[in-house]
């Protein structure tokens, strides 16, 4: 826990932060993720769909290292490490398989793909 | 700590399997890569055999997981159900290739085959399922739900050479990761109510919540309902259900099989796990409310709204596969009913419906995978008509399947609706249970059309044209099937100890824990008493 009392000195000495709390980076994950929800349900380019998706697990990270340090726990920081590294590996599989449909169709809008319909 | 490792030794074996099936893939010798999917399904039987050897009861006594003796049933049944699954599987991939290299007209090119990477991701998926059956945090259970899902996109793009699965994995793909990403920040909510990722301390401190704020924390609750909402998508239930019909009827039939059980056990057992942090009342000790309200009326409305749209949706297709794949949500949504129902009749009937459905689901599709009409798949409704002149065998699989998706009498479906539907009513849930029957008339609709279809009306012209595929495995994957549709029942007793024993030691726990927190109150209040008195 050394370097938790570490950070909360600096907190304490850097004097437009000191009254950052919990609810200040719960907000800010709530709100990632709402944009990262709205992006993907509104927008078409697959490219910006799969970036929204993104944007919602680093929303989940914000909240796991915050939850982490309000309880003074480290195992949201190592959720955290897991997260990053299935993203990068969903990362690697959503460009392969957006080449795959490029390949197809020169496009990269959604709606393009249609043949599977009622 | 070490009972956990012993557990794993079933996850050893199928990863063992992914190393060999992997380098026999790309063998230069055409007998090899020819072999690639026996050797998938002799690791797939060998990890299942293994499975009774080591759950061991000391070791399930000393193992700390939340269900600790879940593995002992479900890996087993998993391996079984996916053996009928690689069987439908084989032929599929690389065939066109593999003709040309045996009748000379290509040279072998180790780029070229698809074939062992195809059932890498086979066994990596069944490994994920079994992975989860040892999840005691919530780190565990997210690499394990990620490395069900992850395979089975690159499956249903792998599994026809046709846009159609093309665009398929990518729909199945975006919705996924977008799944993953709801309920992964329902587990960071869940870690902030909480203040710990491990599941049985988390269901140490819900019930201290209990105990002291009189009910689970709105952070917890959120956190539940987000993280189910999200896992929603791995079951198919409502509302993220609406990439099934394409996904399914864009994926080769066997692919498709294997999507509608393998990701959905993979999502109950999640489920299971999770809500077992909370408990269920009258099941978690005497004064335990058991599961908050919020969270039984989502998971009431999942599954009333979940099973509608399933049965609705399917009396609307024409095409067989789509048929399914909403007869698929339709079933989910049974399935939660037994959920919300709890320990003891509710979740052991899920974890035998899970079962009942994987065979029943995989013989149904099985016909499918194993008829071809000019080396395509048969889709339609119309051409399954009069299938018993040129292909009894595969018109009664298709009758009996559907005969048991529907829920007949003595069939192994109707076993299992009954243990759910019976659940349901014992806690009181007699609403939901009445729609799920109204849902099952419903479903009489469709099914009863498959039934019939095949066995009593005249052969369409279109149907004339079908021909049994090259493989005869998957027709055999159909009638194996068949069979345990019709012989399981007589077991029915012992399957159904068999769920019983694997909940055992989860629900003495969770009612030996809550009734310690219960003792413990009435000495409470006395002591900030005399505290203040110091």
């Amino acid at each position: 826990m050394m370097t938790a009392d570490s950070l909360h000195l600096t907190m304490a000495t850097l004097e437009p932060f000191s009254s950052l709390e919990l609810g200040h980076f719960i907000l800010t994950s709530a709100i990632l993720f709402a944009i990262g929800i709205i992006g993907f349900l509104t927008r078409r380019n697959m490219i910006v769909m799969f970036l929204c998706t993104e944007l919602m697990f680093q929303a989940a990270a914000i909240a796991m290292i915050a939850f982490g340090r309000f309880h003074m726990d480290l195992s949201g920081q190592v959720f955290v490490i897991f997260i990053l590294t299935v993203a990068a590996a969903e990362s690697a599989l959503a460009l392969a398989l957006v080449v795959l449909l490029f390949r197809r169709k020169e496009t990269l809008n959604a709606e393009a793909w249609t043949e599977l319909r009622e | 700590m070490i009972e956990k490792l012993w557990f794993l030794i079933p996850e050893i074996i199928l990863f063992i399997g992914v190393c060999v099936v992997s380098i026999m893939g790309l063998s230069h010798h055409r007998t090899w890569r020819s072999a690639v999917p026996g050797a998938t399904i002799v690791f797939l039987i060998a990890a299942a055999l293994a499975t009774p050897f080591l759950y061991t009861p000391e070791k399930m006594e000393a193992a700390e997981l939340l269900m600790p003796r879940v593995g002992w049933y479900f890996k087993v049944i998993v391996g079984f159900v996916s053996v009928l699954l690689a069987l439908m599987c084989i032929g599929l991939i690389d065939r066109r290739y593999e003709a040309e290299v045996k009748a000379g007209r290509a040279s072998f090119d180790p780029m070229r085959v698809n074939r062992g990477e195809f059932f890498i991701f086979f066994l990596l998926s069944v490994m994920g399922v079994n992975l989860i059956c040892s999840a005691n945090d919530l780190i565990w259970l997210f690499l394990a739900l990620e490395l069900v899902s992850l395979p089975t996109y690159v499956m249903v793009a792998m599994s026809r050479p046709s846009r159609k699965a093309q665009e398929a994995a990518v729909k199945y793909f975006f919705l996924g990761a977008m799944a993953t990403g709801v309920f992964l920040y329902g587990f960071a909510l869940l870690y902030g109510s909480t203040g710990t990722i491990v599941l049985t301390e988390m269901r140490d401190v819900f019930a201290a919540q209990v105990a002291e704020e009189g009910g689970v924390n709105l952070l917890g609750i959120v956190g539940m309902i987000v993280s189910l909402l999200g896992v929603a998508y791995k079951i198919a239930a409502a509302p993220m259900h609406f990439y099934v019909a394409d996904v399914y009827e864009g994926a080769a039939s066997a692919v498709s099989a294997f999507l509608a059980f393998v990701p959905k056990a993979a999502g109950f057992l999640g489920m299971i796990l999770l809500l077992g942090t909370m408990g269920w009342a009258g099941h978690a000790g005497e004064g335990s409310t058991g599961l908050p309200m919020p969270i039984v009326t989502t998971l009431w409305m999942i599954a009333a709204i979940t099973m509608t749209l399933g049965n609705v949706g399917a009396l609307l297709q024409t095409s067989v596969k789509r048929m399914l794949a909403y007869s698929s949500v339709a079933h989910s949504g049974y399935m939660v009913i037994g959920l919300i129902a709890g320990p003891g009749l509710g979740i052991n009937g899920v974890l035998f419906y899970l079962t009942a459905y994987g065979i029943m689901n995989t013989a149904a599709f099985a016909v499918l995978a194993g008829l071809e009409r000019k080396k395509a798949e048969i889709e339609t409704v119309d051409d399954l008509a009069g299938l018993r002149f040129k292909h009894p065998s595969m018109a009664i699989v298709m009758a009996i399947s559907a005969a048991s998706l529907l829920g007949v009498p003595p069939l192994l479906g109707f076993m299992g609706k009954l243990y759910i539907f019976v659940g349901g009513v014992e806690t009181g849930h007699i609403p939901l249970v009445i729609i799920a029957g109204l849902n099952s008339a419903i479903s009489a609709g469709y099914y009863l059309y498959l039934i019939g279809l095949p066995i009593l009306s005249q052969p369409s012209p279109q149907a004339e044209t079908i021909t049994t595929g090259e493989a005869r495995w998957p027709r055999l994957a159909g009638v194996i099937g068949a069979v345990l549709i019709i012989v399981l029942p007589v077991f029915t007793n012992y399957l159904y100890d068999a769920t019983e024993r694997s909940t055992e030691g989860y629900l003495d726990e969770q009612a030996r824990q809550i009734g310690a927190t219960d003792a413990d109150e009435p000495d409470e209040p006395p002591d900030p008493a005399l505290a203040t008195r110091e």
